[in-house]
């Protein structure tokens, strides 16, 4: 046989399944764990593989819309079934892992934070078809594609050795042809496996399934088994395309243009939010950070888990969760799978293997909710029209990723240098930046209390040496960062995502518009503006509160009132004893002013319905919405676009913003339940 | 115990004393608690008592008698957190079963002399008398959950307990769904999270004692038991058991029987 034995195809006798299964158990001198399919609680699961006599030799499995049964067909096949209710997610992404240890300890050294180092052993992943093949890549590109990116994934993934096997005995679920993912394997394996009568015809994609094969001494697979294979596929595919129920994923593309369709409605009174379909899906990536220590301890652990959209904490803030119902959920999922995923990542986050289908145990069959939603949407309901989709190649090539980017960095200690009272509920803290830290106006970062929590806290005061944080208490982690004295030290991870493009409004007029606390990330704005006054044209500051008690920077803003080069004004909408000033809402200090649409550039922070307000106001004074920037709240776990939290529409709020224009912003601004 | 420690109460109603023992089956761990908290009253482990007032109050049992119905208001007061424990505490547990059928007539079915027996014809959760701060599930509650309990309180973080349904933990354990691959009815779907999946890892169905999630989609579920062959009796079985009176399992029994509980003993105060 040739050396490497790539791009030929050999035969391997039924009897010598064996025989590859303890060349793949210490190929290369190394023992590698193979996991492969196995037959255990009524269903074919992957896990760990010693024999061939583990896997599901004479099994069959029946699928349909939230039933799995497995029947024995008593023959030699070992793969002649679909996927079953195991992603390989499992074994590169677990459903657990320790991500960080912390400590709490005293001392100016006691409080650390220390991520844990990835050492994913050899692993042979038997048995994956095309569609978990496309799901890898999927994945690849959520947690490789950078900026910041999963090590843990990423080195499981380069430790695994992939033997893919090619299907031949699809499920009634299976729609791999309509998302181009199956039922061959075209890419991403080291051998290649595909069954026929008496054996199996394997190839090598790789120098390591060359290597395999040589071992082996397999002789060539002649032209009748070779073409038996190519015919098993074939007959595969024509029966999941012509059989089956499929999914144009181009039209699917369009899912998010129809939010308020009525079918949101009609599958969400089915829909129990169990969160069985994420959970099986191979794709779905969303997790949790998980507090862990043990009662006084000043030791602890930050776990990540498997999260789900589905949750009714995932959207959750402090007031109250951005999609508080099942509709909300159901619709955010199968858009974000068919249509939001596009912008993300490239690619649509679903490969076509139905496990969602399959698993859900009241028989929800997204190939039906998409075509109900996507063929009977009138036309006037679309919420941004005319053809936006291009042609787009879903073939493995579209799908490769480029790896890139730097893992997660863990929070650096800071020293809080003093504490200042803002209101009763409310302080800001100077802190001196860890090195390292860099920061920009319009960032974050997560200020971490070891053990308790890493909530996201804009930068509200950046000068050299220091920045400043202004919390709010609003829960447990909230009111421990407003616990903290002078001298005591805190976690920063950050800064991240996208800042106020101050530079860029040289030469404008500015606005700035906020609300109640939303003046603390706009504040390194005003600083930056009146720091290089002279490069600015009229600056103007409005600033609303709910009462005088409420509102943040009393003082500051006096001094701006008092500056001759700024308009500043503000407003409440409860007077106090004490107030002389205007009541009403923000927009009323400004709506009135006509604004040079070419030469203005605004800045707001505040409730969402006070920004789309504020939004409004200022269109109608003649600016354009891609002037108005806007800093949005959405639920931010890991902060770089790793955790899937804090989605809104197409964007990662904590990667793609926080700062967006209104026009980016437009369709999704006040929308319940986006 | 340290000087200044948070004081905790354990005490209880009508309940069989289990989720209590789950505090001493924390084995490993009962030096370090009583290192952090000072335990003022906890009938099963000390014979110290302490009328309060408690930093932490720990309650198990559902309200059953008169002088329960008055214990709890004088506790509340006592209490700055107030956490009720169990099935009974959160959900009026199996005896709240009662509450569908005729007091009187359970009372002579079970007892010799049943006018010594001075029970309320409700069964009812603590939360129907008094305000409660936390809540932890389950029939008895899980120790892991207890454990997270107090060492969010010890540290000041919010308990790292999500109102999950069972699915989300039981996928995460690797364990098949056995409603699908077995036709099993399993309540994992509507039922919260805490237990670990214990049930469907040994094959069987979720049986709800970790109560209903606040946002259990009944009429999905049920509907799906009916279309798979079961009876509205059948169906109505399923969730008579812990929680069934803890919402929306209640109107969900209540509809399936075609018949309601007694009102709240709160309503007849």
């Amino acid at each position: 046989m040739s050396e490497a034995g790539q791009g030929h195809r050999y035969f391997l006798a039924r009897h010598r399944l064996a025989d590859l299964i303890d060349v793949l158990r210490g190929a290369g001198g190394r023992a590698r764990t193979v996991i492969g399919p196995t037959v255990e609680q009524g269903a074919i699961v992957y896990a760990e593989i010693d024999t061939a006599a583990d896997l599901p030799v004479g099994w069959r499995d029946e699928q349909a819309p939230g039933h799995y049964r497995l029947r024995r067909e008593g023959d030699e096949r070992a793969f002649a079934y679909a996927v079953g209710p195991t992603a390989w997610k499992r074994h590169l992404f677990p459903p657990a892992r320790v991500r960080m240890e912390v400590a709490a300890e005293p001392g100016a050294d006691g409080t650390r934070f220390e991520p844990t180092q990835p050492a994913a052993s050899a692993t042979v992943l038997l048995g994956a078809r095309g569609c978990e093949l496309a799901a890898m890549r999927v994945q690849d590109r959520v947690f490789r594609g950078g900026p910041y990116v999963d090590d843990h994934y990423a080195d499981a993934r380069d430790a695994a050795f992939v033997v893919a096997v090619q299907c031949t005995h699809p499920a009634s679920t299976c729609f791999c042809t309509s998302m181009r993912s199956g039922p061959g394997v075209e890419a991403g394996y080291d051998l290649r496996l595909t069954e026929i009568a008496d054996g199996f015809v394997v190839e090598a994609g790789t120098d390591a399934g060359g290597e395999v094969l040589v071992s082996l001494r397999l002789d060539p697979a002649d032209e009748e088994r070779a073409g038996e294979a190519h015919a098993a596929v074939a007959a595969c595919a024509e029966t999941v395309t012509h059989r089956n129920r499929g999914v144009d994923p181009i039209r699917a593309r369009d899912l998010d243009m129809y939010p308020e369709h009525p079918r949101w409605d009609e599958v969400a009174a089915r829909c129990l939010a169990c969160t069985n379909c994420t959970m099986v899906c191979p794709t779905c990536f969303c997790s949790r950070d998980v507090q862990q220590s043990v009662l006084a301890r000043p030791d602890g652990t930050v776990e990540r888990q498997w999260d789900s959209c589905f949750t009714a904490e995932f959207a959750a803030v402090a007031g109250g969760s951005f999609r508080s119902r099942i509709r909300d959920r159901y619709r955010q999922w199968l858009t974000h799978k068919f249509s939001t995923w596009w912008p993300q990542f490239g690619t649509p986050g679903c490969v076509g293997c139905g496990r969602c289908i399959v698993w859900c145990p009241v028989e929800i069959d997204v190939r039906e909710e998409i075509a109900a939603i996507g063929t009977s949407a009138p036309e006037s309901d679309a919420q941004d029209g005319g053809e936006r989709r291009g042609d787009v190649d879903l073939g493995p090539q579209a799908l490769t990723t480029s790896p890139g980017g730097v893992p997660e960095p863990p929070p650096r200690t800071g020293t809080v240098e003093r504490v200042t009272t803002e209101t009763s509920d409310t302080v800001t803290l100077r802190v001196r930046t860890p090195p390292g830290l860099e920061a920009q106006p319009g960032q974050f970062v997560l200020a971490a209390v070891p053990r308790v929590g890493a909530p996201p806290i804009s930068v509200s005061r950046l000068e050299p040496g220091t920045l400043e944080l202004t919390v709010r208490s609003v829960g447990p982690a909230t009111a421990a960062l407003c616990r903290l004295g002078p001298g005591d030290p805190l976690g920063l991870a950050g800064a991240y995502g996208r800042g106020w493009p101050i530079e860029a409004a040289r030469g404008n007029d500015v606005i700035v518009v906020a609300g109640g606390i939303g003046l603390a990330p706009l504040r390194p704005v005003i600083d930056a503006v009146l720091a290089d006054r002279d490069s600015y044209g009229d600056v103007s500051v409005y600033v609303g509160a709910r009462t005088p008690d409420d509102m943040i920077y009393s003082a500051e803003i006096g001094t701006w009132e008092q500056r001759r080069d700024v308009t500043a004004a503000r407003i409440v909408d409860r007077a106090g004893p004490d107030w002389l000033g205007p009541v009403g809402v923000v927009t009323q200090l400004f709506a009135d002013t006509a604004r040079e649409a070419a030469s203005t550039v605004a800045f707001v922070c505040g409730p969402e319905r006070m920004m789309q307000a504020s939004v409004d106001a200022l269109v109608d004074s003649g600016m354009r919405a891609e002037s108005i920037w806007l800093t949005t709240e959405r639920h931010m776990e890991c902060g770089v676009g790793l955790c899937g939290h804090c989605q809104l529409g197409p964007y990662f709020v904590c990667r793609d913003g926080p700062v967006f224009t209104a026009a980016e912003l437009g369709p999704y601004l006040g929308v319940e339940g986006i | 115990m340290t000087r200044g420690a948070p004081t905790v109460g354990v005490v209880k109603f009508a309940s069989c004393d289990g989720c209590q023992l789950s505090l001493l089956d924390l084995e490993d761990h009962l030096l370090e608690i009583t290192g952090t908290f000072d335990i003022v009253e906890f009938a099963e482990a000390t014979s110290r008592r302490s009328p309060g007032p408690y930093d932490v109050l720990l309650v198990e049992g559902s309200v059953s008698t008169e002088e329960q119905a008055a214990e709890i208001l004088e506790l509340r007061a006592q209490a700055r957190t107030l956490v009720t424990i169990g099935a009974c505490a959160t959900a009026g547990g199996i005896q709240a079963l009662r509450n569908w059928a005729d007091h009187d007539e359970y009372r002579r079915a079970v007892y010799a002399h049943p006018e010594y027996v001075a029970s309320l014809a409700t069964s009812t959760p603590v939360s129907s008398h008094v305000r409660v701060d936390a809540e932890l599930h389950g029939c008895p509650i899980d120790r892991g959950e207890l454990l997270e309990l107090l060492s969010a309180l010890a540290v000041g973080r919010r308990p790292q307990i999500r109102e999950d349904a069972v699915c989300l933990a039981c996928k995460r354990r690797g364990v098949v769904c056995v409603t699908v691959a077995r036709g099993i009815p399993c309540l994992g779907p509507v039922t919260n999270a805490g237990c670990g999946a214990i049930c469907p890892a040994m094959d069987r169905g979720c049986y709800g004692c970790f109560g209903p999630r606040p946002e259990a989609n009944m009429p999905s579920l049920t509907g799906s038991f009916l279309a798979s062959g079961g009876t509205r009796a059948d169906v109505a079985r399923l969730f008579e058991g812990f929680t069934a009176y803890a919402e929306p399992f209640r109107t969900t029994v209540s509809d399936l029987r075609g018949r309601g509980p007694e009102e709240d003993a709160d309503a007849q105060q």
